[in-house]
């Protein structure tokens, strides 16, 4: 294999000493002058109502408050899959939080006086809170009008329901699977709502000048997609519509499409001259942005006493909330997706989108293969433990592996999967288990596996333009965003690679869609692998442009020269030693003078041509909607308090094939960071509403996520590595699955450990004592 | 956040003047300290004071000793500054514990107890050693002095006995003469900081003396009356154990809220109270224990 | 409106407040120091933490008009000449990823490392249980700190901090 100089190699993050030094700056520190206003919104009270009249007379009174918006103002629709939604709610609203108008005033202080005044009349409409409410016979609609809706084409809504699209994938003879079957396990599973928590809340400013441009800066996972909804929305041109986009603090899903973005884009268009802004707070962060969305799965598997699974009958039924915009491919992606990675001959995967007047869900790390991986590796172990086959074993067996043809019909990308599954056995030394701390508690182990693809149109591309300066530094410009994960860092090691020029002198800024090219989004965990290609062909194509001036300037066959140290150098010539600085701006001087060449500018572009969403809408065969999976495995030690419920990890394991781990330290990064973030879910996170639909707990006093307190005793990352032939270096992206094992593996372990079966997320401490507790009662 | 409402600010150079102001404007003045709580309250339109009146520049209050057997808190002192004192922590371990459950070290660093316990919420886990030392609740106004014994300081949820133009000046803690121990257990969801789904409070001496505290149980924070009347000259032995635990559902009425069910609640109280005699009757003997650890989940 | 003066990251600096503005805002949009980040608004982030005379503090539920005449730190003022050690090492360890909460964190770890230069991991844990880190998982940050804190030559990993800051008022105290 090829030795390379920063690939593979921990290089330190070029973003650190301006996060460290607390000069990074974000959305909320921008500063914008005297003439900035400051919105604050109306929020609905109500689950499902008819809004009967706003007063906004109080409110008009407040100092300071300078316009007030309503629904009248903006009759727009807007969405990035399909357009259910509105900027402020027209004439109903459809879950409580919903933006109904919004107080734009001098200051802060004023604009929530202001908000507070104004009175809404609404009219109550009978309101459905979970999503097997909703698809009862005769459950209110939600969207009556649904078949209106604009959506893309590999959507399946059902108008006259609450359904909002429907994926239904056939493969084989599921009937003939069950009837070959030795044992049939049937079961149900649930998960609930969960909140991103991003430590910065999603703020926006907009601005319309006089000019009739408008600029918005928003922290954002997608600031070409937010430009390409304004313009659509606001009736502008692309080339009138600017995002920029600072440094972005935690994304996890939360940040990506549009959101509130639209509101003060919105405002702005009738502020002309004013830059305003809206800055979410804390509550408003987790009742009116994207959330994760609960899901209800019915599972039935099949099985030969040998341990092969020949059918799978797999129902996910998805709370969606009120507007599906974003979270309908959600369900779209596990409706492909719903077999785990295993190969099974016979399936029927139905995954519903159902509207529930909730707030909106939409993506979240993991894309919906969390909520699914729960109860398919909890089935799984569960069904080895009733064939009395070693669930390791069962797993092996049955583990998807390169060429096998995938749900849809495609054939299944190089994977380590086997190696990952050998590699965590033998970290968490399966089989063994230290003994326990006290007579209080006991041990058990969980283990599970991993896969997910990027979900994506499949035209989703990416690009990048590079520019060298006078001292052979590099400013590449590229338009996806480092919100933690790294980017910007391996972004450079890729052009530092082809180019022998440093990481630490590429400069990687965060995108303004003026001046940097597109990039569909920063989602899917595709960025690595998608923006990676663009990044290696605009390297390489800066590489050519050099070369081929100096072969041109020297009369050196193309063919024997090369780039090492900054240099261009001749495999045939030790001695000629050409320094980038020496030209690549300025040119090569010749005998007579002149120079040759000059700034060195080049471009790079990554669409992934093979994909397509022309899957048939009854089996989803035919198309090839995932570009690839990224797979793994992981393992957990887990100790129990018996009578409290209270669990600590002792020992969590995670291999995951990178294809190519481009930076391991980074790598390992995402896996301490999205292991804590899925036991999070697993053992105290939970979204809780009441009866009117009403979130009980918007707030990090009761919603909450781990502190330093809550780390695993030990937490070891492997990294395994079979190439993706169409990935830079050989590398897939890994950022979001790092989270998708940690659930069903500490069910697995629970019942591993106290023989309960807990079948609904979160697996909290109370859960587990009072199922102990009825159990020894029984 | 910026807070919408307004107010006045006052910072007083003598107690005087504060009993003063605070006699004036009444329940419209707050006594500011550390504000953790208060600025909280305020932003989210909960207490609408006109005049917060900060009393950090009064030495008095600001005052921790221990002196004849009692040790006195003035109504600045933080959870920071009782943490970190030694005779704090060899006087009254329970308060020691139940402070090192308090929020976080950056709310810790400006929270009081003093401002603790007007806040008066079901799950205080402060009280819970204020009960079991007898504490008097120094309050002050502009006619004097009333001492309200803590049994009587908590009326309701987030009610007190204090005034309307009354503050505190100071907390103070009756500590036994005669050897004694105490420990403080409390049940959160996760390990970072939590308000108490539980806390238990328990207190021994040497003579088979206890007293028996618990938070988050009840309306509001409360000694165990019939657990200490059952334990009281009492060896602790498995059997004792057991029937206080039996006592339980008679001590306490807790209910269901977001941090945990009712039925948790009772159950969990059963394995606190026995970890803590327990654990009370260890540190009695001179064992080290880690009262954190003592519910599993943390290393 | 009050004019208060203070020292703000060893400089001396005056400012007009109302009564009601909490210290993050003062600081942010009057006195231009950004690093202090709004994550909660109610002390349960640290997001916004800063070092008053020498303390972590929650700069979201400090009132601005009470830090008259004291001394308040934040990153920019432990950032100024160059990087405290503690810096160095979380910028090697790839101690943050998003990296908003970085700046609560260094100051909460700062204060830690003035009382503690060699901590425990579990005091490590405690000093910065409240606050919050949506991405790294900690361990990073951990390892950072362990690998600076062991090591002899790095013991005034804090180093940045004047030494006004190390000895703040403590309460008045008679232990007998």
């Amino acid at each position: 294999m090829k030795e390379y100089t920063y690939i593979g190699k921990d290089v330190v993050r070029i973003d650190g000493l301006e996060k460290i030094s607390g000069a990074a700056i974000y959305g909320d520190d921008i500063d914008f002058g005297a003439n900035l206003l400051h919105a604050e919104l109306v929020s609905s009270t109500e689950a499902h109502a008819i809004i009967k009249s706003i007063d906004i007379s109080e409110a008009l009174k407040v100092k300071g408050v300078y316009k007030i918006f309503t629904g009248k103002d903006f009759p727009y629709k807007f969405g990035l899959y399909m357009k259910d939604r509105f900027i402020f709610a027209q004439d109903k609203v459809r879950f409580v939080g919903e933006q109904i108008a919004a107080v734009v005033a001098r200051n802060p202080g004023a604009a929530k006086r202001a908000a507070a005044l104004i009175k809404v009349e609404y009219e109550p409409l009978p309101a459905v809170l979970d999503q097997m409410q909703a698809l009862a016979d005769g459950a209110t609609l939600l969207h009556p009008d649904l078949e209106n809706y604009p959506h893309v084409p590999w959507f399946f809504p059902k108008p006259g329901t609450n359904i909002a699209h429907w994926r239904k994938t056939r493969k084989g003879d599921m009937k003939g699977g069950f009837n070959e079957a030795d044992f049939i396990l049937e079961d149900t599973y649930t998960v609930p709502r969960y909140a991103h928590c991003a430590i910065e809340t999603h703020v926006a400013i907009g601005k319309f000048d006089y000019s009739g441009r408008l600029t918005v800066w928003s922290s954002s996972q997608s600031p070409h997609t937010q430009r390409h909804l304004f313009a659509e929305a606001l009736g502008l041109g692309h080339k009138d519509v600017r995002v920029i986009a600072p440094h972005v603090g935690g994304g996890f899903g939360g940040k990506a499409g549009v959101t509130m973005e639209i509101i003060p884009a919105a405002l702005a268009t009738k502020l002309k001259g004013y830059a305003v802004k809206l800055r979410y707070s804390r509550e408003q962060e987790f009742i009116n942005t994207y959330q994760r969305l609960g899901v209800v799965a019915k599972l039935k598997m099949g099985v030969t006493k040998e341990g092969r699974i020949t059918a799978l009958d797999h129902k996910i039924y998805w709370d969606a909330g009120a507007y599906v915009e974003y979270g309908a491919n959600v369900v779209n992606a596990v409706g492909l997706s719903a077999i785990g990675p295993y190969r099974i001959d016979n399936i029927s995967i139905d995954s519903v989108c159902v509207y529930t007047n909730l707030p909106p869900g939409g993506a979240y790390r993991g894309f919906g293969y969390s909520e699914m991986l729960f109860g398919l590796e909890s089935h799984v172990t569960r069904v080895a433990n009733e064939l009395g086959i070693d669930q390791i074993e069962f797993r092996r067996k049955n583990a998807i592996k390169v060429g096998d043809t995938t749900a849809y019909g495609a054939k299944m990308n190089p994977n380590g999967l086997l190696e990952c599954i050998d590699k965590v056995v033998k970290a968490i030394d399966w089989g063994n288990k230290p003994a326990p701390t006290n007579p209080n508690t006991v041990i058990g182990n969980g283990f599970s596996l991993f896969w997910k693809a990027p979900a994506m149109p499949p035209n989703a591309s990416s690009s990048a333009f590079l520019k060298f300066n006078e001292d052979a530094s590099i400013n590449l410009i590229i338009s996806g965003m480092d919100i933690g994960q790294g980017y910007q860092t391996v972004m450079a090691q890729i052009a530092a690679e082809i180019l022998s020029v440093p990481p630490s002198k590429i400069r990687v800024e965060t995108p303004d869609t003026d001046r940097n090219p597109y990039e569909w989004q920063t989602v899917a965990s595709h960025i690595t692998w998608s923006s990676g290609n663009a990044v290696k062909k605009a390297a390489i194509d800066a590489r050519e442009q050099i070369l081929s001036l100096v072969q041109r300037v020297f009369n050196l066959p193309l063919e024997e020269l090369y780039l090492e140290d900054e240099a261009v150098k001749c495999t045939q010539d030790p001695s000629f030693n050409l320094p980038l600085k020496s030209f690549v701006v300025d040119g090569i001087m010749t005998k007579d003078g002149t120079f040759k060449g000059g700034p060195i500018n080049a471009r790079g572009m990554f669409m992934p041509e093979f994909s397509s969403a022309n899957g048939d809408p009854e089996t989803s065969q035919g198309g090839h909607p995932n570009v690839h999976y990224t797979v793994g495995a992981a393992a957990l030690t887990l100790e129990i308090d018996k009578d409290t419920g209270k669990m600590r990890v002792l020992k969590t394991a995670l291999a995951i094939d990178a294809g190519k781990a481009l930076n391991p330290d980074l790598v390992r990064g995402q896996i301490t960071g999205g292991m804590l973030q899925g036991l999070a879910t697993v053992l105290y996170e939970d979204m809780r509403y009441d009866s009117k639909g009403k979130l009980l707990n918007p707030n990090f006093t009761d919603y909450k996520i781990p502190t330093a307190m809550d780390v695993p005793d030990e937490i070891i990352p492997i990294i395994v590595e079979v190439p993706q032939p169409d990935g830079p270096f050989g590398a897939r992206g890994i950022g979001e699955h790092t989270m998708l094992p940690a659930a069903p593996m500490v069910a697995n372990a629970v019942e591993d450990a106290l023989g309960l079966r807990i079948k609904s997320m979160p697996i909290t401490a109370e859960k587990v004592a009072m199922a102990y507790l009825a159990s020894k009662k029984q | 956040m910026s807070i919408a409402h307004e107010f006045n600010y006052e910072r007083p150079q003598n107690l005087h003047s504060v009993l003063e102001l605070k006699d004036s404007y009444r329940n419209k003045a707050f006594i500011y300290a550390g504000g953790t709580d208060l600025v909280v309250n305020i932003k989210e339109g909960l207490v609408k004071p006109e005049l917060l009146i900060d009393i950090k520049d009064l030495a008095e209050l600001h005052k921790l000793c221990l002196d004849n057997g009692t040790l006195y808190i003035g109504a600045s002192v933080t959870f920071t500054e009782l943490i970190d004192t030694e005779f704090v922590k060899q006087a009254c371990p329970m308060l020691h514990d139940a402070c090192k459950t308090v929020a976080s070290t950056g709310v810790r660093s400006r929270a009081t107890l003093a401002g603790n316990i007007c806040s008066a919420v079901p799950s205080l886990d402060s009280a819970t050693p204020l009960l079991c030392y007898q504490a008097v609740v120094h309050c002050a106004n502009t006619e004097g002095v009333r001492n309200i014994p803590i049994s009587e300081w908590f009326l309701a949820p987030r009610k007190t006995a204090i005034k309307d133009n009354e503050m505190v000046t100071g907390i103070s803690l009756k500590i036994p003469k005669e050897t004694s121990t105490s420990v403080y257990l409390k049940l959160g969801r996760y390990g970072g900081e939590d308000l108490a789904q539980a806390g238990w409070g328990i207190w021994m001496n040497t003579a088979n003396q206890y007293r028996i505290a618990h938070c988050a149980l009840a309306p509001i924070p409360s000694r165990a009356a019939l657990i200490e009347a059952l334990l009281n000259g009492k060896e602790l032995s498995q059997e004792l154990i057991e029937a206080a635990v039996a006592l339980i559902p008679n001590e306490i009425n807790p209910i269901t809220d977001i941090r945990s069910s009712k039925e948790y609640r009772l159950h969990v109280s059963g394995v606190m109270l026995k970890r803590g005699l327990l654990a009370a009757k260890d540190r009695l003997e001179g064992k080290e224990i880690e009262p954190a650890k003592l519910l599993g989940g943390i290393a | 409106m009050k004019e208060i003066s203070f020292v703000l990251n060893n400089e001396e600096r005056s400012v007009s407040v109302e009564a009601n503005e909490v210290l993050l805002d003062v600081l942010r949009e009057k006195l231009g120091v950004k690093s202090p980040k709004c994550g909660c608004e109610r002390g349960d982030c640290g997001a916004c933490t800063v070092l008053l005379d020498g303390k972590a503090v929650r700069s979201c539920l400090v009132l601005a008009i009470e830090v008259e005449n004291h001394r308040i730190t934040t990153v920019e003022g432990i950032s100024a000449e160059k990087l405290s050690a503690l810096q160095e090492a979380f910028i090697q360890f790839n101690a943050f990823q998003c990296g908003y909460c970085a700046p609560g964190i260094i100051l909460a770890v700062t204060e830690l490392l003035l009382q503690h230069p060699h901590p425990s991991l579990e005091q490590i844990k405690e000093s910065m249980a409240g606050n919050l880190c949506r991405c790294t998982g900690y361990s990073p940050i951990f390892d950072a700190i362990m690998a600076l804190t062991k090591v002899e030559q790095h013991a005034d990993a804090a180093e940045n901090v004047t030494s006004q800051d190390q000895h703040p008022a403590l309460p008045n105290v008679e232990g007998k």
